[in-house]
């Protein structure tokens, strides 16, 4: 819960991908539910017929068609032009979106560190497979330590670009608010087709969530929340008379902790995330809650795994 | 239990704890927590907080370990103390029997012999009851005083009023045991003269009562019933006496009472010694008697004593009534050895009772006897026939009888004629010079028997005319000369009406109606027995005693002449010694092999006293000799014996508090101490610092975030 004061960042890909977790993760790769188009040729199959190996169909030929790809054994045999038809392999988007702003750097373990872990790992994951790879951050300050909307990297593909996504990573600098709803309506804009969309936050936006994952649910965007929360968010340990501040607004609460109050938050917190998990439920949303202290191979092996985000 | 400050803790109470709930109540420090979002605490707070004034108050373990902390303090403050029933505030005299009877082991929790001494646990039961004294409180200065006097046959203040605990603890703990007899009056007179006098700070001293006398003894005090029968020894209301008994009622014991040494008159080398000794069991004691001569043993004779007796006797008690009681009245019997031996010695003897028994101190006694010697003596006399055939009769050495003219030219100038022991002087005394110059009829050195003369002060009486017809009221019967003497049948008519100047080495040893009839004059050179009347004016001339005194009071001059021979003392008795001229480097040997050095006076005198133990005490000096004075390793020796020979000590049974109740006046009560804590504000106190303590631990849990 409380912020950390010198929270350790990651400088390299060694420290947010260890070689273990790396060979690990070369055998998995990200699943959508639905067989989205891409945009480039890639290796995932695509609705459309392309340019494979493996043979989809046949088709009369129309003026226009390639000719290289007529049939001419059924045109012996049938005297009638057919083309053939295969299948056509095409690229996945993986849009990975992680908190950076104050909130989410809060905690101990920090949940911005797993985050930061995790986006590198579905990064790794992606880019191994060859798919477009998107990270976005939201809010975190730039280079003159100023709060922002958003930063992001975009479009890379092939494994040759995990440095890229790594040093991406290891500057994202969190801090400042986060404005959910507007973030999520640039995302919106700017997006590049369909495909699978990995939201990391602690959603304890003031604003609400709803507008903002309302806005990416209509995109086409396979999207999953995962929620990362500390421990000391989960199990508060405080005590004495205290003047809580938001880390990221500012604004005060002045308590008494006991035990009464903190039974009420405990069930205030469990409520907040119920309602999340119906409200991702309900727009066909993958969600789960993780503690910031899971981890970062056991999220990916385990937990995502689990959920179908990974195969 | 009481307090002593209650309205200052409730002046605190009434301020403190009101104004710790308003603080918390009211606290506005807080501290500062950064936090990921306020949003689901702030949600908590608004259920919480709906119509819940002292929602903060509640269940807080800080704010309940804080009270109890402010109440255990408030609680010191108010000084709560608990105390024993043997309290009531205010002054107290801790008495202290260290006597002789004192000594006996039967004073452990058990009761039975061979364990502590009573002395030992009567010391533990004063210093219990001086940890119940009540202490000064903090903000007033009101708390128990206590003096502490020792006693056995004198009283010593070892400590006057104090409320230090401390300094009383060292006072008793420095009472050591002595083997002397015990006078409770002497102890009662210096208790009572402390304990009713005050010192006020703007009047001086004052007389005021109410001290409480804590008497810590066996009850073995023998002259208890002088108490109510002196008017200044009466106890009145305001003398409140506590008794704390120690020892038991059923102890007995076997000692020596009595010891003597008699040389025949005839024969001078026959030598016996009379022992006596009790017994204070209710069974017969066999005792092995065991006689040893300069440390030898020449002699062990058996004896059994029979047992004591139980006799009934009544006494009046509290409420008028008559309560009858069972005394045990303890038997005695006798050793004596005969032998022959003209020369002196140190004579010890010894009592072994084969179970051995409580008290040591009469086990053994000691007595030092001179050689056998026959006596000189010059009888000077216009012709008294009685006192000639007397002389006559008696075995000495040579009887000179000189007229007193003839004796007047013999001493001549005031000098004592040479060559004879004793002086028998007969309603005459040799011119001496007096201080003003003139020849006055006194004693020069030496030793003199004096019949109807008086001497000149100082060494003498003050001669105040012829005086009426008297018996003797009163007489010394334990003095060397009028041992077994009785003076039962003795009429003077007329007596000598005199008078003994104060600070005179005179004193009486038989007393009349018109004063003196028979004292001992002691100087530096000279002693004399002088009878102040005519005997030819009294019966005694007739009678068995005037026979008996002339021989006694020969031979008690004559062992002692040529300075003294062997004194036979008592504990608590003082050692007075006139050492020849030029003696010098005087000390004294104790029983227990120290020695201590004593001062010689200009006169020769040494003096050396208490004495604390019984046994054997060699004074030592270098310079000339006395007669029977003996040389050891260049210097001259005394020897001088102290025995306890006292029935009453011996009998150690101690006294039940009831019979002492009987014994004294009222306002005596039987002490018992209670142990346990006294003062509880400094438990209170450390109660407070150990919830703070808990406090503080239980906040730093809560604060770790």
């Amino acid at each position: 819960m409380l912020k950390t004061a010198s929270p350790t960042r990651p400088k390299s890909i060694e420290d947010l991908l260890d070689s273990q977790l790396v060979a690990r993760l070369g055998q998995l790769d990200i699943t959508a539910r639905k067989v989205l188009s891409g945009k480039l040729k890639g290796e995932r199959r695509s609705k459309r017929r392309g340019e494979s190996v493996e043979f989809a169909d046949h088709r009369p030929y129309a003026v226009g068609d390639d000719l290289r790809h007529i049939d001419w054994n059924i045109f012996g045999r049938l005297d009638r032009l057919f083309l053939k038809l295969f299948l056509e392999e095409e690229d996945l988007s993986l849009h990975v979106v992680i908190d950076a702003s104050g909130s989410g750097d809060a905690g101990t373990p920090s949940k911005f560190l797993l985050m930061q872990k995790a986006a590198a790992a579905l990064g790794y994951v992606g880019l191994a497979n060859l798919h477009r790879v998107q990270v976005t951050a939201m809010g975190g300050l730039n280079d003159k330590a100023e709060p922002q909307l958003l930063s992001m990297i975009r479009d890379l593909r092939g494994r040759r670009r995990l440095v890229d996504l790594v040093r991406y990573l290891c500057q994202v600098e969190p801090g400042g608010p986060c404005n959910f709803t507007e973030v999520c309506r640039r995302i919106n804009l700017t997006r590049r087709g369909k495909g699978v969309m990995v939201i990391m936050s602690d959603f304890f936006h003031k604003a609400g969530y709803d507008e903002g994952l309302r806005l990416l649910v209509g995109t086409g965007y396979e999207v999953f929340l995962l929620q990362i929360l500390s421990p000391q968010e989960l199990q508060p340990d405080i005590g004495g008379d205290l003047r809580l501040k938001d880390c990221e607004d500012g604004d005060t609460a002045e308590v008494t902790i006991s035990s009464a109050l903190l039974k009420k938050y405990q069930a205030n917190l469990t409520a907040y995330c119920s309602r999340l998990r119906e409200f991702a439920g309900q727009r066909g949303m993958g969600y789960q809650l993780v503690p910031s202290s899971t981890p970062v191979d056991e999220l990916l092996m385990d937990y995502l795994r689990r959920r179908g985000l990974l195969a | 239990m009481t307090l002593l400050a209650p309205l200052i803790a409730g002046i605190a109470a009434a301020i403190a704890i009101p104004a710790l709930v308003i603080l918390y109540f009211l606290k506005l420090k807080r501290r500062d927590v950064e936090v990921s979002t306020t949003l689901l605490w702030k949600k908590a707070i608004e259920d919480l907080q709906a119509n819940a004034p002292f929602q903060k108050l509640r269940n807080n373990i800080l704010l309940i370990l804080q009270l109890i902390a402010l109440c255990a303090a408030i609680f010191a403050l108010a000084q709560p103390e608990v105390k024993s029933n043997s309290l009531g505030g205010g002054r107290h005299v801790i008495v202290i029997d260290r006597s002789g009877s004192m000594s006996a082991t039967d004073g452990g929790a058990d009761s039975k012999p061979g364990g502590v001494t009573r002395l030992e646990a009567a010391k533990k039961k004063a210093l219990e009851f001086v940890h119940t004294m009540r202490e000064p409180g903090l903000l007033d200065e009101r708390g128990d005083e206590a003096m502490v006097v020792a006693f056995d046959v004198i009283a010593d203040r070892l400590a006057n009023f104090t409320s230090n605990k401390a300094e009383l603890r060292r006072a008793i703990e420095s009472i050591e045991p002595t083997d002397a007899p015990t006078s409770f009056v002497a102890a009662f007179q210096t208790a009572r003269a402390f304990a009713r006098v005050t010192l006020a700070e703007d009047k001086g001293l004052i007389t005021s009562g109410g001290a409480t006398i804590h008497l810590f003894s066996d009850g073995r005090l023998p002259d208890l019933e002088q108490l109510g029968q002196s008017k200044d020894l009466a106890i009145t209301a305001e003398d409140k006496i506590v008794f704390y008994p120690v020892g038991s009622p059923d102890t007995w014991n076997v000692g020596i009472t009595g010891m003597r040494a008699e040389r025949a008159f005839e024969e001078p080398g026959k030598l016996s010694i009379f022992v006596g000794v009790m017994n204070s069991a209710k069974e017969p004691r066999t005792v092995d008697v065991e006689l040893r001569i300069d440390s030898r043993v020449d002699a062990i004779k058996q004896v059994t004593i029979p047992a004591a007796r139980l006799t009934e006797s009544t006494t009046g008690d509290e409420a008028g009534g008559i309560r009858a009681s069972n005394k045990l009245v303890t038997s005695s019997s006798g050793v004596v050895f005969d032998m022959v031996r003209p020369q002196g010695g140190v004579f010890t003897v010894v009592v072994r009772p084969p179970e051995g028994d409580a008290l040591a101190a009469d086990n053994n006694g000691y007595l030092v006897v001179p050689p056998a010697k026959r006596l000189t003596v010059a009888l000077v006399t216009d012709g008294n026939l009685f006192l000639r055939e007397v002389l006559d009769g008696l075995p000495l050495q040579k009887l000179d009888v000189w007229s007193p003219a003839e004796a007047q030219e013999r001493f001549k100038d005031g000098a004592t004629p040479a060559g004879y022991d004793v002086f028998v002087l007969d309603g005459w005394l040799p011119k001496i010079r007096g201080a003003d110059g003139k020849e006055v009829p006194g004693l020069p050195p030496g030793r003199f028997l004096v019949f109807n003369a008086l001497s000149s002060p100082p060494l003498g009486l003050i001669d105040q005319g012829p005086g009426e017809a008297t018996t003797v009221i009163n007489y010394d019967r334990g003095h060397p000369a009028l041992r077994n003497i009785s003076f039962d049948g003795l009429t003077v008519n007329p007596s000598r009406k005199c008078s003994i100047p104060p600070r005179s080495g005179v004193r009486s040893l038989a007393e009349g109606i018109s004063g003196p009839l028979i004292v001992e004059a002691t100087d530096v050179g000279t002693r004399a027995l002088i009878v102040t009347f005519d005997t030819l004016n009294s019966n005694w001339p007739f009678d068995a005693g005037f026979v008996l005194y002339t021989a006694q009071g020969l031979t008690y001059l004559g062992s002692s002449s040529g300075e003294t021979g062997a004194l036979v003392l008592r504990p608590g008795q003082t050692v007075e010694q006139t050492l020849p001229p030029g003696a010098a480097n005087a000390r004294v040997g104790l029983p227990d092999s120290s020695r201590k050095d004593l001062l010689v006076s200009a006169e020769g005198r040494v003096v050396y006293g208490p004495l604390p133990k019984v046994g054997i005490y060699t004074i030592s000096w270098e310079g000339a000799a006395g007669g029977t004075d003996t040389l050891a390793e260049g210097r001259v020796r005394r020897i001088v014996t102290a025995n306890l020979l006292d029935p009453y000590e011996s009998e150690v049974a101690a006294v039940k508090a009831d019979d002492l109740k009987s014994l004294m006046p009222s306002n005596i009560s039987t002490g018992q101490l209670q142990a346990g804590t006294r003062r509880l504000w400094p438990w209170f106190l450390l109660l407070a610092l150990a919830f703070v303590l808990i406090e503080w631990f239980v906040y730093n849990r809560k604060v770790v975030v």
